[in-house]
C-alpha cells in the first residue's frame, strides 16, 4: 500500500469517530463509562473534596479569556457525571445537588469548548488550597469528548498516523529523519551505529523534535559524544511524539504506543534513557510508564538538562561563556508535572551572565497556553501537517461546526498567551530558552501577535555552539 | 420529664439530649463511608523512582505546599483571602470553635482531654475581654479559668466571641453573596446551590450563637431565660445538623478533604516528582 492510500485509510476511520454534530446516546453512555472507569482514590478526592472557592481561577491561562473557563468551572462537567452515576444523593436528587449527565448536543459541545480550554499544566494544581488537580479531571473529560465523536480532526489524524506508524511511510518525513542522522554522522566525523544492542545510554529523540529543532537533536549528539558516553539512538523514528493519545484521552491507545516505546527501550537494554522533549512526553515516560504498563523499568528516564547539570557538578563538562540576555520559560509538563524545577536555570546561570529568571518562573510559572493539543488547533498547523503529510488540508476540517470551533479555540489561545508574553517582557530577555516544541510554537506566536522581539530557542539548540 | 431542672420538650433540651446524640452517631457514620470509600477507590500502582531532593528539600516542600496557595489567594484573589480566609476561617469559625471558653468547657466535658486546650481559651464577650488587659485583676469569685495574663495578652481584646463572631458573620456573608452572584448572574455552575444552603445553616449557628452569648432580647427584667434556652436550642440544633452533614458536604475538607488534599500534592509534586 503506497503512503497515499494508507493515509487516505486512516482518514476513513478518522472520519467514522470524528462526530462534531448531534448527540449520540450510546457514543455518551460509552463515554461515560470511560469517565467513571478512570477514578481512582486520587481521582476521587479531585472530584469530592472541590469546596468551589474559585481559588485556582486566576492561575489558569484561559481563565483570562473568559471566567467560565476556570478550572473549577471546567472541571464542574467531570463532577455533574460522577454524582449522578456514583453518590446516592445524585442518584435520588439529580440537578438539585448538581448531579447530571450530559443529554444534548448543547452540552456536548460545552464539554468540548472546555476540555480544549485547559493545557493540563497543573497550575491549578498548586494553586488550590485542597491539592486539587483540574487538569487530571479534563483529561477524563477529554475522553469523553474523544468517545463522543468531539475531536478535533487534526488530533485524531495524527494520533491514528502515531499508533499505526503510518509515520515511517511519509517521505517528508523519513527524509527529516535521515537529514538529521546524516548531519549528526557529520558533525561527530564518525558513523554512529544506530540501535546498537547493549549501549549505555539510549538517545531517544521523536519525530516532533526532528522536525522542530534539528539543531537541538544534533547538539544533544554532540554532547554525548563529547562526555565520551557509551550511546545510541533509533534508526528510526519511536513516534510523531509518543504517545498523542493522551492529548485526547484515550489511555487505552496511549498504551499501545507506550508499550512500543518501552519494548524497544527494552530490547536495547540502556542503563539511561535521554530525552530532549520537556512536553508531556518527559513525565510520561519518566513517572507514569511503570504505571501504566504496570511494569518496574530497569532504566532511568533522564532529560538532557538533568545530564547537563550533573556533567557540569562533576566537571566534566564545560561550557562556553557568553552574556546574553536569556531567560528560561519553564514548559509545564517538564517543570510542574516533571519536577526539574532548577535544573535548567542552574545551567543558564552558568553559560551567561546575562541570565534572568521569568518574574513567574519554578512551580508558579505562567503556562503559555498551548499544551493539552490547544497549539495544534489553528488553521496554520492544520495546513502545515496537510502539507507535510501530503493531504488536502480540508480533510482535516469535518464540517463547519468544527472549522468554527477551531476558529473559537484560536481565538481564545491567542488571547490566553498574552500573559505569558507579558511576562517575558517583563524580564528584558532578548532569547527564550525552553524545551517543548508547543511552547516554542505559541511563544514565538505570541511575540509575534504582541511585538515583542525575542528569539526562542530549544536549549540544545541554545547549547549547540557553546559545547 | 424533667432534665437538670428543664422540660426536655423546650428546644434546647431536645437539641442537647435527643438531637446531638443521633447527629453525632450519623457524622460517625459518615466518617467511617467517606474513608471506607476512598479505601475501596485504591489500588497500588505500579510507581516509578522518585527524584531524590534531600530531606531539607523535602521539608520546606511540605511548608511550601501548604503556604503556596495562601499566598497565592493574597495575591491574586485579595477578596477571598480577606473574607474567606481570614474573615471566615482563621479569625472566624476555627477559633470560635476550638477555643470559645464554653465550647473548650463543652468538648472537654466530653472528650477529657481537650482539657489541654484551656491555656489557648478565648473569653465570649469583648468587655471582659478588654477588662483583662485594662484591669488585669484575678476575679474575687472561684473560677476554674479566667482569662486574665493568658497566652494572648493583649490580642485579647480581639480574640473574644463577639469580635470574631463578626467577622465570621461578615465572612459568611461574603461567600453566600458572592455564591449567589456567581451562580445566578454569572451563571457559573461551580457556585453550587448546596453551598449556599450549607453556608445558610452556618449563618444560623452563628447568629443564634451570637444572640444567645449577648442574651438577646434584653428584657426590662433581665435575660430572658426561655428565650435564652430557645436561642441556645436553636444554636445547638443548628451546630449539631452541621456535624452530621459535616461527612457529605463542603465541611469535610475540615476534617479529612484539606489535610488528604495536600499531603497528597506535596507527595505526589515534592516527594516524588522533585519539584522544589
Amino acid at each position: 500500500m503506497s503512503h497515499t492510500q494508507l493515509l487516505q485509510t486512516i482518514l476513513e476511520e478518522v472520519k467514522k469517530v470524528v462526530r462534531w454534530e448531534g448527540f449520540d446516546g450510546k457514543r455518551v453512555d460509552e463515554a461515560v463509562k470511560r469517565v467513571l472507569a478512570g477514578i481512582d482514590v486520587v481521582k476521587l478526592h479531585y472530584l469530592e473534596n472541590c469546596v468551589g472557592c474559585g481559588a485556582c481561577a486566576p492561575s489558569c491561562p484561559y481563565f483570562y479569556v473568559d471566567e467560565k473557563y476556570s478550572p473549577v468551572n471546567k472541571a464542574e462537567e467531570a463532577r455533574r457525571i460522577y454524582r449522578k452515576k456514583l453518590t446516592i444523593a445524585g442518584m435520588i436528587l439529580g440537578p438539585l445537588v448538581e448531579a447530571r449527565l450530559p443529554k444534548n448536543e448543547e452540552d456536548l459541545d460545552r464539554v468540548v469548548e472546555f476540555v480544549y480550554r485547559c493545557t493540563n499544566c497543573g497550575a491549578c494544581y498548586t494553586a488550590c488550597p485542597f491539592g486539587i488537580d483540574s487538569g487530571a479531571l479534563m483529561v477524563l473529560m477529554k475522553s469523553f469528548s474523544t468517545v463522543v465523536g468531539r475531536v478535533p480532526t487534526i488530533m485524531a489524524f495524527l494520533e491514528a498516523v502515531e499508533r499505526l506508524e503510518a509515520y515511517k511511510e511519509i517521505p517528508a518525513l523519513v527524509n527529516a529523519w535521515k537529514n538529521v542522522v546524516d548531519q549528526i554522522n557529520r558533525e561527530l566525523g564518525r558513523v554512529v551505529e544506530l540501535d546498537r544492542k547493549g549501549s549505555k545510554v539510549l538517545y531517544l529523540p521523536t519525530l516532533i523534535d526532528v522536525i522542530s529543532y534539528p539543531k537541538a537533536v544534533v547538539a544533544t549528539a554532540k554532547l554525548l559524544d563529547k562526555l565520551g558516553l557509551d550511546w545510541t539512538m533509533p534508526s528510526e523514528p519511536i513516534g510523531i511524539r509518543p504517545p498523542i493519545a493522551v492529548v485526547i484521552g484515550l489511555s487505552d491507545r496511549a498504551k499501545i504506543v507506550l508499550k512500543r516505546v518501552y519494548d524497544y527501550i527494552e530490547s536495547i537494554g540502556p542503563e539511561i534513557v535521554v530525552l530532549i522533549d520537556g512536553g508531556f512526553v518527559y513525565p510520561l515516560l519518566r513517572f507514569e510508564l511503570p504505571i501504566r504498563l504496570n511494569v518496574k523499568p530497569r532504566f532511568r528516564v533522564m532529560h538532557i538538562v538533568e545530564l547537563l547539570v550533573e556533567s557540569i557538578e562533576k566537571g566534566r563538562l564545560k561550557l562556553k561563556y557568553v552574556e546574553d540576555k536569556v531567560t528560561w520559560h519553564p514548559p509545564c509538563q517538564m517543570t510542574r508535572r516533571g519536577g526539574l524545577t532548577i535544573e535548567p536555570e542552574y545551567v543558564l546561570k552558568v553559560v551567561s551572565r546575562g541570565f534572568r529568571r521569568l518574574p513567574h518562573h519554578g512551580l508558579e510559572s505562567y503556562c503559555c497556553g498551548g499544551g493539552g493539543g490547544i497549539g495544534c488547533i489553528t488553521f496554520e498547523f492544520i495546513e502545515a501537517i496537510a502539507k507535510m503529510f501530503g493531504v488536502d488540508a480540508k480533510q482535516l476540517i469535518s464540517s463547519d461546526k468544527e472549522r468554527r470551533f477551531i476558529e473559537e479555540t484560536e481565538k481564545a489561545y491567542k488571547i490566553a498567551l498574552k500573559r505569558k508574553i507579558d511576562d517575558i517582557k517583563k524580564s528584558g530577555a532578548e532569547i527564550v530558552v525552553t524545551a517543548c516544541p508547543t511552547c516554542m510554537r505559541t511563544i514565538a506566536l505570541g511575540a509575534k501577535l504582541y511585538g515583542v522581539n525575542v528569539k526562542v530557542l530549544h536549549i540544545m539548540e541554545y547549547l549547540y555552539d557553546k559545547i | 420529664m424533667n432534665v437538670l431542672g428543664s422540660a426536655l420538650g423546650d428546644i434546647y433540651s431536645f437539641a442537647i439530649y435527643c438531637y446531638f446524640p443521633v447527629a453525632l452517631a450519623v457524622f460517625v457514620f459518615g466518617c467511617v463511608y467517606r474513608i471506607l470509600r476512598m479505601v475501596f477507590f485504591w489500588h497500588r500502582p505500579m510507581k516509578a523512582e522518585p527524584r531524590r531532593r534531600g530531606a531539607g528539600a523535602v521539608f520546606i516542600g511540605l511548608i511550601r505546599t501548604f503556604l503556596d496557595p495562601i499566598l497565592f489567594s493574597l495575591r491574586y484573589r485579595k477578596w477571598g483571602f480577606v473574607f474567606g480566609l481570614l474573615f471566615l476561617h482563621l479569625l472566624g469559625v476555627i477559633p470560635l470553635i476550638f477555643l470559645l471558653a464554653h465550647h473548650v468547657a463543652f468538648f472537654a466535658y466530653l472528650m477529657p482531654f481537650y482539657s489541654i486546650v484551656w491555656p489557648f481559651a478565648i473569653p465570649l464577650s469583648a468587655t471582659s475581654s478588654v477588662l483583662t488587659v485594662t484591669a488585669p485583676i484575678e476575679p474575687y469569685s472561684q473560677m476554674s479559668f479566667t482569662f486574665v495574663n493568658t497566652v494572648w495578652g493583649p490580642l485579647t481584646i480581639i480574640l473574644n466571641g463577639d469580635v470574631l463572631t463578626v467577622l465570621a458573620l461578615v465572612g459568611t456573608s461574603f461567600k453566600i453573596g458572592t455564591k449567589i452572584y456567581e451562580r445566578f448572574v454569572k451563571g457559573l455552575r461551580n457556585a453550587r446551590i448546596t453551598d449556599i444552603l450549607v453556608y445558610a445553616i452556618l449563618l444560623e449557628v452563628l447568629i443564634t450563637g451570637y444572640l444567645a452569648a449577648r442574651h438577646h432580647p434584653p428584657t426590662p427584667v433581665g435575660t430572658d431565660i426561655i428565650v435564652y434556652r430557645m436561642l441556645m436550642g436553636l444554636h445547638v440544633l443548628g451546630a449539631s445538623t452541621l456535624l452530621a452533614i459535616l461527612p457529605f458536604t463542603k465541611y469535610w475538607h475540615i476534617i479529612f478533604g484539606y489535610w488528604y488534599g495536600k499531603f497528597h500534592e506535596w507527595y505526589d509534586l515534592r516527594v516524588r516528582r522533585g519539584a522544589v
